[in-house]
């Protein structure tokens, strides 16, 4: 038996030596030769860019380091993290751009004229951000946008918009439970699904300054042009043919059990849609007043300012703004996601045919503004449509888009 | 104790064997472990501590792992053994939080207003740059001279004249003295040497940083290591007087106090930096009419909607508890187990089936009913709605609660009472009900208080909609807490974490009032027994 004072000294020693265990290990993490370029990226995007950043980074002589995130982390965690954690490049949406630029968190990049050749106008733009002066934060790989997914054993691909309107509104009088189209709203609304309709009756989110770049004071949700069609929306609310209390849950298993022959969605839902085994062909949704447009989504990869303070700038550009540009990166990279690349010879390259199609009914339509200023809009659109469309308790689409586009410039200040 | 043997009280003797028993060699071990894994911690953040030079933080950390040691390794100081463990988790997930929400409260933490000023004004001056009018862009390659100085070897895209740029200006160089492979790139050059991957590697931050003079202030610099920019800056930064110029015009954009430079147009320039702004957020919920106007109405709602909650869901539950509490009932066990199911499933998962069962158009509940109610598309039903899916949430624990309360009444009273010749109504009202509403009195209060705050059921259930025609920002099921958080989140760019703060220190103020004059009223309770 140990007296109390020997015991106690063992005790001390023990946790002396723990200490020193700990302290060597943590001090021996070995400082490393060849610069490491760490990319954060959802479980998505991790296998292809593991893929193309291995050629890449022995050429280079560098490590890469992919971490992944769940998608919207990588945003939200990039404005806490600390600098020795945080990363070089990330992937995110162009409608994040804004929102990062502002908190000074991404670089702008200048690429060659023939690198911006690669790809679309509005693909850069929807990158591009800048109060005064419009700078790129980023090199897009992925276009996406929602079409309108006809089930071709139930109903015509529409000619116009009335045909469309006939064909939906005979469909729901057909049986009990059937809906004319299946568009998701629900009571938070869904200002994204509803942007045809908005741009098709003449809508806008944001009007553009002479400099090109979005003006927050002029809000088109109650423009003269879009407040005229309006009571169109209190017609369809009326016929029944768009019907806010339809969520995405409701909607999709409607369409999926032929109760609807209509489906406003994207390509996110290509699997589904192969798999169901239904007939069906995607178009853009019939032109209304105006082209009935959809938003435009756009992914890609940005460099962080972390490159800067980890001495691998030049490398993280490297990648972003020389190596992700090139057309077959941006297959492999869009290939991931299921989406039509950005890059354009990689898009003539597209065989899928369902992918082809959503891309056919995005032409001409517009990238979601990328301002930190849509965080005031969205609920704001969606819950327009939700009060003006939702059955016999709907009130006057002027009414309600007034009201919204009244207070997002409340919300902006 | 076999497993599954009814729990029987500790006997008496046990508190002390159990202290013996840590008093002993396994104790000890025991101890040493848990001891040495906080040394171990202590050790570790020491060393992230510094590294980043924060001497105060290390020394209280020091300070704080000497004490804990002593405390442990001493035979004296017994009661501080006990106290210490809930201190510092005290200290960790209570104090420690609610200092920071305090702090962030009175900056302007917010979108555009993250970095520290250094920062900000770093990021201003590497953004604010624009190609000039006849900006030129460059095939690249790094190289080095005769003297072993970095140079930049540049094909420009448009003519495919060729230079050589340094730190010193640009000047040209023959043509065939640049070779390029097929896909573009510089492979070689007469004079120069180009650097190697490894190289190229080591010298990021140099390349980086880079610039090749040319005319009126305009540089080349390099993007990446294969393409370089003729760029220039828009903005020059004057450090003596703290503020930027813009070379176009001579705007001048002055700090504004605020954590941004702004012109007197009223132009600002991004990034701003996080800086104390004073009581600004709070002066904000006075002034701001997007906060002012609905706060009213959201406040009475929130009263309204936490205080209906809790009434209903007492009720029902001893409701349900007095009837299941009766001697003789059958299956007595399984209703028991029933009532607590929706108790069990994750709240999560109840609001988001209820927010499909009571959808106007597809909801089971509609189907069943003869008629529609616009469950969550009217105001006044998706109140209704809210704090009904609540009562479904909360009923289980205060039935489970009170069913405890009515078996720990001595039955002698209630016995007594009835000799006496009251009715089971007198007997309720008059002994049964005061006695337990001792024992559940604080919890209604924690109750009122949690539901008060209940962000979860608001936001799954309807997200504060539908939206009010009158109203801004609030609908009308926003409770004060969702309320604020699309004040934060929701509004102007985004995140205000500033305001939030703000807002929830004001919640934290009236829900302590509240609660302390609730426990101050139930200690008249306990006076009665």
């Amino acid at each position: 038996m140990f007296t109390s004072g020997r015991l106690r000294a063992v005790a001390g020693l023990a946790v002396a030596a723990l200490v020193a265990v700990v302290a060597v290990s943590s001090g021996s993490s070995a400082t490393n030769q060849s610069p490491t370029i760490r990319i954060w990226v959802d479980n998505v995007q991790k296998p292809a860019i593991e893929q193309i950043t291995s050629a890449w980074a022995s050429s280079k002589n560098a490590t890469v380091d992919v971490v992944v995130k769940d998608f919207g982390k990588i945003r939200d965690d990039l404005k806490t993290v600390q600098v020795e954690n945080a990363p070089d490049v990330i992937v995110g949406p162009h409608d994040w751009v804004g929102e990062l630029a502002a908190n000074g968190l991404v670089l702008p990049l200048f690429p060659r004229a023939a690198v911006r050749a690669l790809f679309p106008t509005y693909a850069l733009d929807a990158f591009s951000y800048g109060t005064a002066v419009k700078r790129l934060y980023g090199t897009p790989f992925a276009l996406e946008n929602i079409g309108l997914v006809v089930n071709t054993k139930l109903a015509r691909v529409p000619t116009s918009f009335a045909d469309f309107e006939r064909q939906a509104l005979a469909f729901k009088k057909k049986a009990k439970g059937n809906i004319a189209l299946a568009v998701p709203q629900g009571a938070g609304g869904d200002a994204y699904h509803m942007y045809p309709f908005f741009s098709g009756l003449g809508g806008y989110v944001f009007g553009r300054n002479k400099a090109g770049n979005y003006d927050v004071s002029d809000i088109g949700l109650a423009n003269p042009v879009f407040l005229k069609n309006a009571p169109m929306i209190d017609q369809w609310n009326k016929a029944g043919l768009i019907n806010s209390k339809i969520d995405y849950g409701t909607g999709k298993d409607a369409f999926l059990k032929g109760k609807a022959a209509f489906w406003l969605t994207g390509p996110w839902e290509t699997k589904t849609l192969k798999e169901s085994g239904l007939k069906f062909t995607i178009v853009q949704m019939p032109k209304i007043k105006f082209n009935a447009v959809p938003f435009l989504g756009v992914q890609g990869y940005m460099v962080t300012k972390y490159a800067t303070d980890h001495g691998v700038e030049s490398l993280a550009k490297d990648l972003v703004g020389s190596y992700i540009p090139s057309t077959d990166v941006q297959r492999t990279l869009a290939g991931a996601n299921g989406r039509y690349p950005a890059n354009v010879q990689a898009g003539k390259q597209v065989r899928d045919p369902v992918l082809l199609q959503f891309g056919k009914a995005g032409v001409g339509g517009v990238p979601m503004p990328n301002i930190p200023q849509m965080a005031s809009v969205w609920s704001e659109l969606g819950g327009a449509w939700v009060k003006a469309t939702r059955g016999s308790g709907a009130i006057p689409a002027r009414v309600a888009f007034r009201t919204a586009a009244r207070n997002i410039a409340n919300k902006i200040g | 104790m076999a497993p599954g043997a009814p729990a029987t009280p500790l006997p008496l003797g046990l508190l002390p064997r159990l202290l013996a028993a840590f008093s002993g060699t396994t104790g000890l071990v025991i101890k040493l472990v848990f001891l040495s894994l906080a040394n171990a911690m202590a050790v570790w953040a020491a060393t992230v501590l510094v590294r980043d030079s924060r001497w105060i933080a290390l020394s209280v950390l020091v300070a704080a792992t000497l004490a804990i040691d002593s405390v442990y390794l001493s035979r004296r100081a017994v009661p501080l053994k006990f106290l210490v463990p809930g201190s510092v988790f005290l200290i960790a997930f209570s104090v420690v939080p609610v200092a920071y929400n305090v702090n962030v409260a009175f900056t302007n933490w917010s979108t555009g207003h993250l970095l520290a000023k250094e920062e900000a004004i770093e990021g201003i001056e590497r953004s604010y740059l624009a190609p000039p009018a006849d900006g030129r862009s460059y095939l690249m390659a790094p190289a080095r001279d005769g003297r072993g100085q970095l140079v930049l070897i540049l094909v420009d895209e448009a003519d495919g004249s060729t230079f050589v740029g340094s730190r010193v200006g640009l000047e040209p160089l023959r043509r065939d003295a640049v070779e390029i492979d097929e896909n573009g790139a510089i492979v070689g050059t007469e004079g120069y040497q180009l650097l190697e991957a490894d190289e190229l590697a080591s010298l990021d931050t140099d390349l980086s940083a880079y610039t090749v003079p040319t005319k009126d202030g305009a540089a080349i610099r390099p993007e990446g290591f294969e393409t370089a920019v003729e760029l220039r800056p828009t903005l020059r930064y004057e450090a003596d007087t703290d503020t930027f110029v813009r070379i176009e015009d001579g705007t001048v954009f002055r700090d504004n106090g605020k954590g941004s430079f702004v012109a007197a147009s009223g132009e600002e320039l991004e990034p701003g930096w996080k800086t104390r702004v004073g009581v600004e957020n709070f002066t904000r919920l006075l002034k701001d009419p997007l906060v002012r106007k609905p706060f009213f109405r959201v406040f009475v709602w929130t009263f309204v909607f936490a205080g209906a909650t809790v009434v209903a869901s007492f009720a029902l539950g001893l409701f349900l508890a007095i009837a299941l509490n009766l001697p003789g009932l059958r299956f007595q066990r399984t209703y028991r187990s029933l009532l607590i199911v929706p108790y069990a499933v994750p709240a999560f998962l109840s609001l988001l089936v209820w927010r499909g069962l009571l959808n106007d158009e597809f909801g089971l509940v509609n189907r069943l009913l003869p008629f529609d109610v616009p469950w969550l598309f009217d105001p006044a039903w998706a109140r209704v709605s809210v704090i009904l899916v609540s009562l479904w949430l909360t009923f289980p624990y205060f039935f489970l609660v009170s069913l405890g309360a009515l078996q720990s009444i001595p039955s002698e009273l209630v016995e007594a009472a009835r000799v006496d010749g009251a009715g089971p109504w007198q007997v309720f009202r008059r002994i049964t009900f005061p006695l337990l509403l001792v024992a559940v009195a604080p919890l209604l209060i924690a109750s009122f208080a949690f539901n008060f705050n209940n962000f979860n059921n608001i936001y799954l259930l309807t997200a504060g909609g539908p939206q009010a025609s009158d109203q801004i920002v609030a609908g009308s099921t926003d409770i004060l807490i969702s309320y604020t958080w699309k004040l934060a989140f929701e509004a102007g760019k985004g995140q205000d974490y500033g305001l939030a703060s703000a807002v929830s220190i004001v919640i934290f103020l009236i829900i302590a009032s509240i609660s302390a004059l609730s426990f101050w009223r139930s200690r008249s309770l306990e006076e009665m027994r």
